[in-house]
Parts: C-alpha cells; structure tokens; sequence
C-alpha cells in the first residue's frame, strides 16, 4: 500500500547521506515513528539496517574521488564503536535531556561558524 | 603516532557522544574532523560515511538479537536510499568545499535548533 512512499522518504535519507556525510537516520527514525508507527526502539535498529548499505554506496564513491583516509576512518572507527558503547551505558544514568539542549545549542554555534 | 592517538580520541568523543545522545556519528565527526584535525569538507564527509558502517554494524548486532530490526521495511527503505546516497554522492564531489561547508553548516543549525526545541516540547506533554 504505502510501498511508494516508503521507497520515496528512503530516497531522500540517501540524498542527505550522500550530501552531508551522515547516516540519515536523522530522517530514517522520526518517518518510521510518524508515518509506520514502529516504536522508537525498533525505529533506531531498523534504521540502522538501511544505514549500512547507504553509507557503503556513499563511501566507495566518496572514495573514487580521492575523499576517504582508510587509515583515518579505521582509528576513527576503533574509537566510535569503543566510546558508543561507554555513551550508550552513561545515557541511562546521566539526564540526556539537559545533554541533549547542551549539545543542539553547539551544533547551532558550530553550524553558524561554517557559515562564514 | 600523535595523529593516531588524537584520532582515537576524538573517535571515543565522538562515539560517547553520539551514544549517549542517540544521534548518529556524521553530525559529531564532521564537524570534529573539519575543526579539529583540519580536514577539508569533503574527506571529512568521506572519512564520517567509512566510519558509520562498522559502528552502525556493530549496532545491528546487538539489536538483532533482540529482534528490534524489521528488514522488510529496511529492505524497502534501503531500496530508495541506496539511489538517493549514488546520486547526491556523484554530485557532492563537484560541489566546491565552501559551498559544502555552508550546506552542512546550515544542516546542523537546523538539527541544533530542533534539539534544542524538542526538549521543551517533551517537557510541556510532562513526559
């Protein structure tokens, strides 16, 4: 029934992934939750299932054009993966709400100083 | 030697961080690596998208076993993205850096703002 559409708002989670280095999940889980009504939960795993393949496309072409560190990307990734797990377990006893308010208002001073 | 530790570094920062907040890690490294470690735009972008695979992998596992992935729709989803990601990824290369550098920089300003935002209105539903 919603096929179309599903395919449609994977679309544009690429189009971002591809444009911006990221994963898209940032589109991927709010449509999940919105319009399939998944829990937040199966939301963010099943996310992560469209992540990987999205994120493999972008990077061999990003690649082609001279524009990966594989040195780089894999220190980066033993760090990620090593940190995402201490974040992960430190999120459920630290309040992530005031973290979370803390953090948008550096993305905001971030994003502002790439402007310029 | 010093790259190789700051780099690990920066990615157990950018990995707390987006762990404990529940984003993915393209919106903490990019910007890390453009200001941290000087890179340009463009391999930031590169670097971010090779180093979400295996952490978006290594989520993948945990949560399969709790059977929290529905693949149908990934599937779906995936379909859409993966041509999506072929052709912004194709024109992205031709795009000058510091033009790219103000399409992300305006991305995460809105990101930043909804952040910001959504706390309040979780707040007001006494959530």
């Amino acid at each position: 029934m919603q096929k179309g559409k599903v395919i449609g708002f994977g679309l544009v989670a690429g189009i971002l992934s591809g444009l911006l280095g990221v994963g898209g999940g940032i589109i991927l889980v709010p449509v999940m939750v919105s319009m399939l009504g998944f829990a937040q939960h199966n939301a963010h795993a099943t996310s992560l299932a469209v992540i990987v393949p999205t994120a493999l496309v972008s990077s061999i072409i990003y690649s082609f054009h001279g524009n990966v560190d594989i040195v780089l990307a894999t220190t980066l990734a033993a760090g990620s993966i090593l940190g995402a797990s201490i974040g992960a377990r430190w999120m459920k006893r630290i309040p992530a709400d005031q973290l979370k308010r803390m953090f948008g208002i550096l993305l905001v001073v971030v994003g502002v100083k790439m402007l310029w | 030697m010093t790259t190789i530790a700051i780099a690990l570094t920066t990615g157990v920062i950018a990995g707390v961080l987006s762990g404990m907040l529940g984003v993915g890690g393209g919106i903490v490294l990019v910007p890390i690596m453009v200001f941290a470690l000087g890179l340009s735009q463009h391999i930031a972008q590169g670097i971010s998208l090779v180093v979400i695979i295996p952490t978006a992998a290594a989520g993948i596992w945990h949560l399969h076993k709790e059977k929290l992935v529905d693949y149908r729709t990934a599937g779906l989803l995936s379909g859409g993205a993966v041509v999506g990601a072929l052709i912004s990824a194709s024109i992205v290369q031709d795009i000058p850096a510091v033009a790219l550098k103000k399409i992300f920089g305006t991305f995460i300003i809105i990101m930043g703002v909804r952040m910001v935002l959504a706390k309040k209105k979780a707040k007001m539903e006494g959530k």
